[in-house]
């Protein structure tokens, strides 16, 4: 389909302000000390893993409450192939990571993805707790004892992998989803399966392969992360808190839109570093985590995103959505 | 698509037939033996008092329900028990009772996710040139859940129409929209026949059914009663007794 946009004075203003963003986000580790780098390389993670969630739940409706396993995947494989009896270059273990998340996420979301609403949800967790429970008690793993990865203690470094991980993660949905057939079958499901069917839209398929893709993205920034922080245990990166936080930030940045799951993991994570640094504990954290989903289902849900962007949907995407549960 | 799929299409195979099928729901028979087919331009009306099987005959021909006996074929091609999407790529599209449209997506995304398992490259020339015929091309950019319900009846037809498809089934798409609406349809309807679109089409507007159904199929319990011309179903004692009421 040839469709070239218009040079709008909207589309010009747009760009300039993506383009003074990209600018920003490149030049802010020579504008801030190494404490605040590591929470905006925690904000970058965030955003991408927010993108990732909201493939599967803001894009084609399906909650899924286990994408802490690909996170967890990610980061076990990383870790394993980082040991010294294998030896594994750190990018080497990228590739090996986000095929086995898919390849479990395919496993998985072929038979569950049939499963509607709340039921898809409890598969999903069910599985993470499966997994979860496996990875303390394999040797392989480390147990409950977990893993070390060899260091690297270079924040730029990871600064700048998490900054075009998260680049390529918004890229590639914006692309996929926002510009693309996929993203009509994606969103076509979302709203109405029967109707998609109607259509010729093949919907078992483009669930299956969104869950995919959503569970590849994760397992990147899992593999990332493990090598960032240089040591994990199942509870660190396959805890159920990793995917309750997806949720939250995507709900509360706009679910199904663009740029809200970002908008919605930076200002989160930040939230949460800041109760941390101040409280010196993140107890309260989860209080507020549901004190936000409540305000955001009453009172914005569009999330912050409609806010910025000016589009209202109603309360039509997110009733459908999470009314399945 | 298939090579069985271009063979039949170029054959004499209707674009549509159905060979006695029957669908039970535990007790209830909710279509019992019913062969029905129709031809290249033909718009064949489906009629009958509500609960008399003709949105699950609908449902049979689409794949939304599979058939407990009987065949359905597209262009010749035994599609019996294909899943709905396998059956809408041979070229049927349908509407439903109650509009099923993408609420959380404007006018012109819905007409484009129409057509992406089709000819994706001619999808956007499509969807002007069926807004147009619509006549609700200034509501493009609106989201389709701030449309009122003619204009939604108008969107989900318009969503089969871009789909470039060789049989359409609706079901009741005149049902409770403006006479202007229903104007707009009715010419729509016969603008597509003649580009040789074959139309199955459930109704209670009789003047609707009158106007543009070539041959009425009246059901009743599940079976077909009658079948005929307008003048010929009007004055049949079946469709009497179906209508108001067996004696």
């Amino acid at each position: 389909m040839a469709s070239k946009p218009d040079l709008t004075p909207k589309l010009i203003v747009r760009s300039l302000l993506i383009g003074a963003m990209v600018i920003a986000l490149v030049a802010l580790p020579a504008a801030i000390d190494p404490y605040t780098l590591r929470i905006a390389t925690g904000a970058l993670m965030w955003a991408g893993l927010a993108c990732a969630w909201n493939i599967v739940g803001g894009y084609a409706g399906y909650i899924s409450f286990g994408h802490s396993a690909f996170f967890g995947i990610g980061a076990y494989t990383t870790a394993i192939l980082m040991q010294s009896d294998v030896g594994a270059s750190f990018f080497v273990t990228l590739l090996p990571a986000i095929i086995l998340s898919m390849a479990v996420a395919v496993a998985i979301g072929g038979p569950t993805m049939r499963l509607r609403g709340a039921y898809f949800a409890i598969a999903t967790w069910a599985f993470a707790e499966m997994l979860l429970q496996l990875v303390t008690v394999l040797d392989f793993t480390g147990g409950t004892s977990g893993l070390s990865l060899p260091a690297y203690l270079n924040e730029f470094f990871f600064y700048y992998t998490m900054l075009i991980a998260s680049a390529a993660s918004f890229i590639g949905v914006w692309v996929l989803i926002e510009r693309s057939r996929f993203g009509f079958r994606i969103k076509a499901l979302r709203d109405d399966e029967p109707a998609a069917e109607s259509l010729g839209i093949r919907t078992n398929l483009v669930k299956v392969q969104s869950f995919a893709l959503s569970a590849a993205i994760t397992a990147l920034f899992g593999s990332i992360y493990a090598y960032w922080t240089t040591y994990i245990d199942p509870y660190s990166v396959m805890g159920p808190e990793i995917t309750d936080q997806m949720v939250v930030m995507v709900l509360l940045g706009g679910l199904g839109t663009v740029w809200g799951p970002a908008l919605g993991g930076v200002l989160l994570w930040i939230t949460n570093r800041y109760i941390w640094s101040t409280f010196g504990d993140t107890v309260i954290y989860l209080p507020i985590l549901g004190v936000i989903i409540a305000l955001v289902v009453l009172f914005l849900p569009n999330g912050l995103i409609s806010l910025i962007m000016g589009r209202q949907r109603g309360k039509e995407l997110i009733s459908r959505i999470l009314g399945k549960l | 698509m298939s090579s069985a799929y271009h063979k039949a299409e170029s054959s004499e195979y209707p674009p549509l037939a159905i060979e006695s099928v029957s669908k039970h729901f535990g007790g209830i028979t909710a279509v019992d033996d019913v062969s029905l087919s129709a031809d290249v331009s033909e718009v064949v009306g489906v009629i009958g008092p509500n609960g008399s099987g003709k949105s699950t005959l609908f449902s049979l021909a689409a794949g939304g329900q599979k058939p407990d006996a009987g065949k359905i074929r597209l262009q010749g091609i035994d599609v019996t028990g294909w899943p709905t999407w396998k059956i809408a790529r041979t070229g049927i599209s349908r509407t439903f009772q109650i509009p099923s449209l993408f609420l959380n997506m404007s006018v012109r995304d819905n007409l484009l996710a129409a057509a992406v398992e089709g000819d994706w490259k001619r999808a956007r020339e499509r969807m002007e040139s069926t807004l147009e015929m619509l006549e609700i091309s200034h509501v493009i950019d609106n989201l389709t859940s701030e449309l009122s319900g003619g204009q939604q009846k108008l969107v989900e037809f318009g969503r089969v129409c871009v789909r470039d498809p060789k049989v359409i089934l609706l079901d009741e798409v005149t049902a409770g929209v403006h006479p202007n609406i229903r104007q707009i349809i009715l010419d729509a309807i016969q603008q597509l026949r003649k580009t040789g679109i074959t139309f199955l089409v459930i109704e209670h507007d009789m003047e609707m059914v009158k106007e543009i159904c070539d041959r009425l199929v009246v059901m009743d319990q599940g079976k077909v009663v009658a079948e005929g011309d307008f003048e010929t179903i009007a004055s049949d004692s079946n469709v009497q007794q179906a209508y108001l009421g067996r004696t």
